[in-house]
């Protein structure tokens, strides 16, 4: 009849809610409300309250498929990681800084980097990198106008709450989406060429985020936007360690988004990719041509704390205890450090152990600690910093043909997640060109395929079809696609 | 489209029993009865949740009519009973909500009486142009 | 031996229990005596997070049952989730007791084997509401705090370097802070509900603050006193009617309080704009359905009408979820406020739960959680 309490961080956007997940004697996880979080005040989105699913697949550590422990696993990986030749490591911050820490310790052993995946950071000049780091969220209730490039209700349901407060101390919000949002006063179908006509000034906040499969041209635009008007911005982040992993990555130049990763062991240049609690397959808009690609690699290393469809297909998986029993730090997209109460490190452990497999020094979890300290002293205090950077040049890739289809949602949060959002969302003048009847489905033909789906009637810009789900027929974030009523 | 005059959606769900033969009564009676009507035939009006009258009016019902025998005389002994203990509650909760009284209606009709159905569907039609289009009824939605 | 309905004023005999809770260290004491002899398997303690917050956890281990307590104005939770199928002791506000009675009363839990210690409350505070308070009103370091106390309606918290500051709970709640919304005009303070009532009203004299008021309510609290006393954890005594009238007073008057905080809160709303206040209010739902998952009254489990009926593909103006909830609760809601702590986009969902509860309770004359013989009236009328 024992419980125990853990006191943890919600792993599914780069908020970092603060909550409890209850482990009761047989196992069984539940979660329950942290009321004094700074964050969120105990309040949870409809991904923090499936908490309990995503954690009910604990990793099992395997080699060659076969179950094996986590000494025998981290030989494995040792062994094929001396042999291998251009060595990829992806850690998209899905786990604790300190881990995030040793698997960079191990990328310098092997004389890599470890890459985050998002394409941003590579693609942006240096001194714009500071400028990619959130600001206090609370903050944002007190903007005097507040522009969204990012739909808060479906991808960070959290900050729903701080615009809504905001709207109350007054500010005017302009959802500048691609859909309709209730709490914005006005929504506007934005070119960049037409942000001028938003009139910011220093009082005003910009909202966007920065993932794995953002336009980098768009977030120069944005950039550029902010430098001219003075206004503030505020990139949201995907995951929850999102931001610590960017901050502690030394040299950002080096970095490749994933796509980029993808192309390259497509093309065969990379042979061997190193995991960190990051799962390509879930991450990419194509799953199948994902698995296909990992396929050919000589080397796939995975360490994880959960089940994903990466463990099924690696070499090599390394099994971790699950985020929230993790001893470490997070920060979220504000800059805020967050601690688990847990005290588990094995995930830390099996990477000391590596580490001395490939010749060099193992370490501990409190030195780890200790230079996150170190590094993030300064970065924590975040500034209102004076932009350093030039208004930057870019062309925005056009998306042609009669019908795009876009990701709207985080394409990363729903991520095997059991939900009802197998729906698009289209526009009341699509729904009577088609003819389509309450109940009746759409068919959606792209090159890559053809499948139907429900629909859901919402106020979207002409010629644009919103999904919630990864949708087999999408090649990327836009795909173009043909749409019929049936 | 906009020269013709608004004609409202009402709901009626019917009891297979009474009230659904009241409207076939109605109907051989050949009292005349406004293009307004769509009736819903459930067994018995004790069948009826008050999920079904959310789910009518949400989709763009102008008046919902809950409909079957009369007391003591429901074909499952008790069924319109049961009918009228949820309807009591579901009445509550609709003028709480806001939606006009006229919007949600409880009659009990017996097979022979045609004429009592046809009446009744006419009121309510009337009263609801009077009110015009439920505030519940989505965009799109004639 | 005690009888029910015996008015009694008790202690722990442990003089390290009785000086660390709050008012004599009896509810303490009660709940370690029944898992100490074998009563109950387990025993529902506040696990305390800082000073502001505490969450229930089941220990079997009398040692830490007697170092927890301690009077928190903790927020309510739900406790009757833990009670499911267990043999266990637990204490709890009156909402919290309401709560699981309501479980049991619907099926969803039994209390066959269960034991309610009820706490008198007049309210409780939102941790981060309280600590706001704290910086705007008393300017306190929220950090600071290592005591609260109510006394003659002030609110008192007490820092480490023993000062004290006080302010009158009225002007907390004029300005926004201070008690939740909906226990301001809650109706019941005493939890007749229970097995045991307790509380520190209508302890006076030299006993003040050593000892606790407790009404034995049923069977299951005369077994749970009568286990205590026998295994030497606690002392009672009979209650002078002194004692009596003075809790009954302060009953009296948080009653009349709080008839007056809900003609301020539930203001009347003209029929013509209500369905506008509602369907704008629910507009910013994000359907994470925390409010369900809170509601320590709901019993339909995980396929309900609320959710099988409610699909995100719908572009209603009000949604399934939120009608279906709404007249289940008319029948069922205790305005507990958990719904409303825990909504992340704030909307008072307490607040719109009771417009429609209150007057469909009053009509019916009907308090839900107060008692497992008077069936939910829907049944009740259907005979």
């Amino acid at each position: 009849m024992k419980e125990t309490i853990y006191q943890t961080v919600c792993p599914g956007c780069g908020i970092g809610c603060g909550l409890y997940i209850r482990e009761n004697g047989n196992g069984s996880v539940s979660i329950d409300f942290l009321k004094s979080s700074p964050v969120n005040l105990g309040k949870l989105c409809r991904f923090g309250m499936k908490l309990p699913h995503y954690y009910s697949d604990p990793s099992s550590g395997k080699v060659e498929g076969l179950v094996s422990g986590a000494e025998e696993a981290v030989k494995a990986a040792a062994s094929r990681l001396k042999n291998a030749g251009k060595i990829a490591m992806l850690s998209a911050g899905n786990t604790t800084c300190e881990e995030h820490i040793a698997f960079t310790r191990i990328a310098e052993t092997l004389g890599t980097v470890v890459h985050t995946g998002i394409p941003v950071y590579p693609e942006l000049p240096s001194e714009c990198h500071p400028h990619l780091e959130g600001m206090p969220l609370a903050e944002i209730e007190n903007a005097e106008k507040i522009v969204l490039f990012i739909d808060p209700y479906v991808q960070y349901p959290l900050l729903v709450r701080r615009l809504l407060i905001a709207r109350r101390n007054g500010a005017h919000i302009i959802s500048a989406g691609t859909k309709e949002l209730h709490l914005a006063h006005e929504n506007r179908d934005l070119s960049p060429e037409q942000y001028a006509g938003l009139e910011l000034d220093s009082n005003s906040v910009i909202i966007a985020d920065v993932h794995p499969h953002t336009d980098s041209c768009h977030t120069k635009q944005l950039l550029n936007l902010a430098l001219e008007t003075g206004a503030r911005i505020h990139f949201m982040k995907p995951f929850i360690n999102s931001e610590g992993a960017n901050r502690l990555a030394r040299d950002k130049t080096g970095m490749m988004g994933i796509s980029h990763i993808m192309d390259e062991i497509e093309k065969g240049d990379i042979k061997t990719l190193f995991l960190l609690d990051s799962d390509p397959i879930e991450l990419m808009p194509d799953s199948d041509r994902t698995a296909n690609a990992l396929s050919k690699l000589d080397n796939l290393i995975v360490i994880s704390s959960r089940d994903s469809p990466v463990t099924e297909i690696a070499n090599v998986v390394i099994a971790t205890e699950s985020l929230y029993r993790k001893r470490g730090t997070f920060i979220n997209a504000e800059g805020k450090l967050r601690e688990n109460s847990g005290q588990e490190v094995t995930g830390i452990d099996a990477m000391s152990l590596l580490s001395r497999e490939l010749g060099s020094e193992g370490f501990e979890y409190r030195q780890l600690h200790g230079h996150l300290h170190e590094k993030m002293i300064e970065t924590l205090a975040n500034e209102n910093r004076k932009p350093e950077y030039g208004i930057m040049e870019c062309a925005p890739v056009q998306h042609n043909g009669a019908c795009t289809l876009k990701y709207l949602f985080n394409p990363f949060m729903w991520a095997n997640q059991p939900d009802d959002n197998d729906f698009v969302l289209l526009n009341m003048n699509m729904v009577r060109s088609l003819k389509l009847r309450k109940g009746g489905m759409v068919r959606l033909d792209s090159e890559k395929g053809s499948m139907k789906m429900r629909y859901r009637v919402e106020r979207v810009p002409d010629g644009m079809i919103l999904t919630a789900r990864k949708l087999q027929v999408a090649t990327g974030t836009n795909t173009t696609v043909k749409v019929e009523g049936c | 489209m906009a020269e013709t005059e608004w004609e409202p959606k009402i709901v009626a769900f019917c009891c297979n029993w009474c009230s659904y033969g009241g409207a076939d009564t109605a109907g051989m009676g050949r009292f005349q009865q406004p293009s307004s009507l769509r009736i819903i035939r459930v067994m018995c009006s004790g069948r009826i949740d008050p999920m079904h009258v959310f789910n009518a009016f949400l989709e763009g019902a102008d008046a919902v009519l809950v409909t079957g025998c009369h007391l003591g005389d429901c074909h499952y002994v008790n069924g319109n009973y049961k009918a009228q203990v949820r309807y009591q509650f579901l009445e509550e909760m609709v003028r709480e909500l806001g939606l006009e009284p006229e919007r949600l209606q409880l009659n009990w009709i017996s097979a022979s009486e045609g004429e009592k159905f046809a009446n009744f569907i006419r009121d309510v039609t009337a009263q609801i142009k009077q009110l015009g289009p439920s505030p519940l009824k989505p965009e799109g939605v004639n | 031996m005690v009888e029910i309905g015996d008015k009694l004023l008790g202690y722990a005999t442990n003089p390290d229990v009785r000086n660390r809770g709050a008012s004599g260290g009896l509810v303490t004491a009660v709940l370690a005596a029944a898992l100490e002899k074998g009563m109950v398997e387990g025993v529902v303690v506040l696990k305390r997070i800082d000073e502001y917050e505490a969450i229930p956890v089941i220990t079997d281990d009398v040692q830490e049952v007697l170092a927890s307590g301690g009077s928190m104005h903790a927020v309510p939770v739900n406790l009757a989730k833990y009670a499911v199928g267990r043999k266990i002791a637990m204490p709890g506000k009156p909402c919290d007791v309401r709560g699981v009675i309501e479980q049991a009363k619907r099926n969803g839990v039994e209390l066959e084997d269960t034991y309610i210690v009820g706490l008198n409350c007049g309210g409780a505070m939102h941790p981060v509401v309280t600590r706001e308070m704290l910086i705007r009103m008393y300017e306190i370091d929220p950090e600071d705090v290592v005591g609260e106390e109510i006394e003659k309606g002030k609110l008192i918290f007490k820092t480490k370097d023993g000062e004290e500051k006080a302010i009158s709970i009225d002007e907390l709640e004029e300005a926004g802070y201070g008690r939740r919304e909906n226990c301001r005009y809650c109706t019941i303070k005493i939890p007749t509900n229970a097995d045991l009532a307790c509380g520190n009203w209508g302890v006076i004299g030299e006993l003040a603050g050593s000892a606790t008021f407790c009404e034995v309510m049923n069977e299951k609290g005369k077994r749970l006193l009568d286990n205590a006393i026998e295994a030497g954890f606690i002392e009672v005594q009979p209650a002078d009617e002194k004692s009596i009238a003075i809790r009954e007073k302060v009953n009296k008057t948080m009653l009349k309080l709080g008839d007056e905080w809900k003609g301020r809160l539930l203001t009347e709303i003209p029929d013509q704009e209500r369905l506008a206040y509602y369907i704008e209010q629910f507009a910013d739902c994000i359907d994470c359905g925390a409010c369900r998952e809170v509601c320590p009254v709901c019993t339909c489990g995980e396929d309900s009408k609320c959710t099988m009926f409610h699909s995100l593909a719908d572009n209603y103006k009000m949604s399934m979820y939120h009608m279906v909830r709404l007249l289940h609760l008319s029948d069922s809601c205790i305005g507990c406020g958990q719904c409303s702590d825990i909504c992340p986009v704030d909307i008072p969902v307490t607040t719109i739960f009771r417009r429609f509860a209150d007057p469909a309770q009053k009509k019916r004359d009907y308090s839900p959680g107060m008692d497992l013989q008077r069936p939910p009236f829907l049944e009740l009328m259907l005979k």
